[in-house]
């Protein structure tokens, strides 16, 4: 089976080795997931329903029931640094089909947002930030698009932050609370230069 | 006449703008005055945005919602991100305060609060509602029928999934869609797989372009076996993943399907007689031609 991304070497040494060592093990890093997901992984009892309803299954090593069982066994290090976790297409396939009522969707979004806080996130996602922040849309307009809308009898720019700039300053309050664009901007830029 | 506040997001305006136009001229047609959201915003992605931080997804899609508290008026939108984004929000903050208090605390610096005084619909909703358009109503509104034609229907994701969380019912093999589809004249067709994901979603088209579109090969594999003229659905993001996704396919994986693919509001602009001018069809990455030539 190809892997879509190269796993990092640590993880690939872990994963050949499939004991569990207590010492790896996070309680409150189940806790954790649980409080944001506010979902119930620790209820998980690895039926598969949600592998076999995934998208990204069948065409990567991504295997949603694997994350549940790291949800549910704290094993925080395997969970954050395998770049599967960035292969969720959100579809919510499995957490309507989910016998025991989990959202594994939510779980992995959790996760996510775990691992973001330890700089683990890829770029394109702080690029969609970084776009926002500026212009108020993650995909803004362009040239052959306000021709297009002129034609149609549209304004040339949309009703949104981009006819009313003035609204992007109050967006940028709120990236800037959570002190997001600097850190955007600052991943991006030591992983592209 | 009903009133919304028309919550855009960003690939309607700023990539597919007939879907946009057509959106305001059909719903008056139908009875629904789509009014301008000032100052809205990207709703923002759930996906980019949510997967980073769901703090800051809360609070940026409140800051739309609370344009819309303002205005005193529903949301209606024509997107599933959005859908998401605006409709599951508003839901969540409604529904735990301790959520909506830390929202306020940050939506304080810039004087809004998050009252929860409104509700957000997709205008596909509002469209199939008896109560507010209904399908007769949609029916009397064509003038072109789109008798002779296939038309497969992709429902995308986060309309109606989670179903838990949504009202829409079952999620296996909704078909109310297909219904309006069936009122334009047209026949609505089903195929394997109906509610497969386009592939777009949580970040994975700008994470892994090759695995997105792998996702989106299979549902075009599908529709062929199914021998739909015309894929129809109700989410922007879905279409520039089927529509410029095929363009893509043919790059990466050499294979030619030539599917058009219209937003809802598209197909029902053309059949209530708009011209494929008034919809832009032409910045479609995928010629609808083919289409038009069964249609008109």
């Amino acid at each position: 089976m190809a892997r879509t991304k190269g796993y990092p070497e640590a993880l690939e040494k872990k994963l050949a080795d499939t004991r569990l060592y207590e010492d790896e093990r996070h309680p409150e890093f189940t806790r954790t997931v649980e409080k944001i997901s506010m979902s119930i992984p620790h209820m998980c009892y690895q039926c598969g329903t949600c592998t076999a309803s995934c998208p990204s299954a069948p065409r990567s090593s991504y295997r949603i029931r694997k994350f549940m069982r790291r949800a549910l066994l704290g094993l925080e290090e395997e969970a954050l640094t395998d770049p599967d976790l960035w292969l969720c297409t959100t579809c919510y396939s499995c957490t309507d089909r989910c016998p025991r009522d989990i959202a594994p969707t939510d779980v992995i979004m959790a996760m996510r947002n775990l691992a973001a806080q330890r700089d683990i996130v890829p770029v394109n996602f702080l690029k969609t930030v970084q776009a926002i922040y500026s212009t108020g849309h993650g995909v803004p307009n362009n040239d052959v698009n306000r021709a297009a809308r002129k034609k149609l009898g549209l304004p040339a720019d949309p009703p949104t932050t981009h006819g009313f700039p003035k609204y992007v300053k109050g967006i940028q309050s709120i990236i800037d609370h959570f002190g997001l664009k600097a850190r955007a901007d600052r991943i991006v830029k030591e992983r592209e230069g | 006449m009903h009133e919304y506040a028309f919550f855009l997001g960003c690939i309607a305006p700023n990539r597919y703008p007939g879907a946009e136009s057509a959106s305001y001229k059909t719903a008056e047609k139908l009875g629904i005055k789509l009014l301008d959201l000032e100052g809205a915003s990207c709703c923002p992605a759930p996906g980019a945005f949510g997967s980073i931080d769901l703090n800051i997804w809360y609070a940026m899609a409140a800051r739309n919602l609370v344009l819309a508290e303002q205005m005193k008026k529903d949301i209606a939108l024509i997107c599933n991100g959005c859908y998401k984004s605006i409709w599951e929000v508003n839901h969540k903050l409604k529904k735990h305060k301790e959520l909506r208090e830390g929202v306020n605390e940050v939506l304080k610096e810039i004087d809004m609060e998050f009252k929860g005084t409104i509700d957000v619909w997709h205008l596909a909703e509002l469209f199939y509602d008896p109560n507010i358009v209904g399908l007769d109503k949609i029916r009397d509104s064509v003038k072109v029928p789109l008798t002779g034609t296939r038309i497969a229907v992709h429902y995308g994701c986060h309309l109606m999934k989670p179903k838990k969380e949504r009202h829409f019912g079952s999620t296996e093999q909704p078909w109310w869609i297909e219904e309006m589809v069936a009122a334009l004249g047209a026949e609505p067709v089903d195929y394997r797989n109906k509610m497969l994901c386009c592939g777009a979603g949580g970040g994975v088209r700008g994470y892994d372009l090759v695995h997105s579109i792998d996702i989106t090969n299979e549902k075009m594999i599908n529709l062929k076996e199914a021998k739909a003229d015309a894929l129809t659905e109700v989410c922007p993001f879905c279409q520039l993943q089927f529509d410029r996704g095929q363009i893509e396919i043919e790059e990466k994986f050499g294979v030619h399907w030539g599917l058009p693919v219209l937003h809802y509001c598209e197909l029902l602009g053309l059949a209530q007689g708009m011209s494929p001018q008034e919809l832009a069809l032409d910045l479609h990455a995928v010629s609808c031609e083919p289409f038009l030539q069964k249609v008109l």
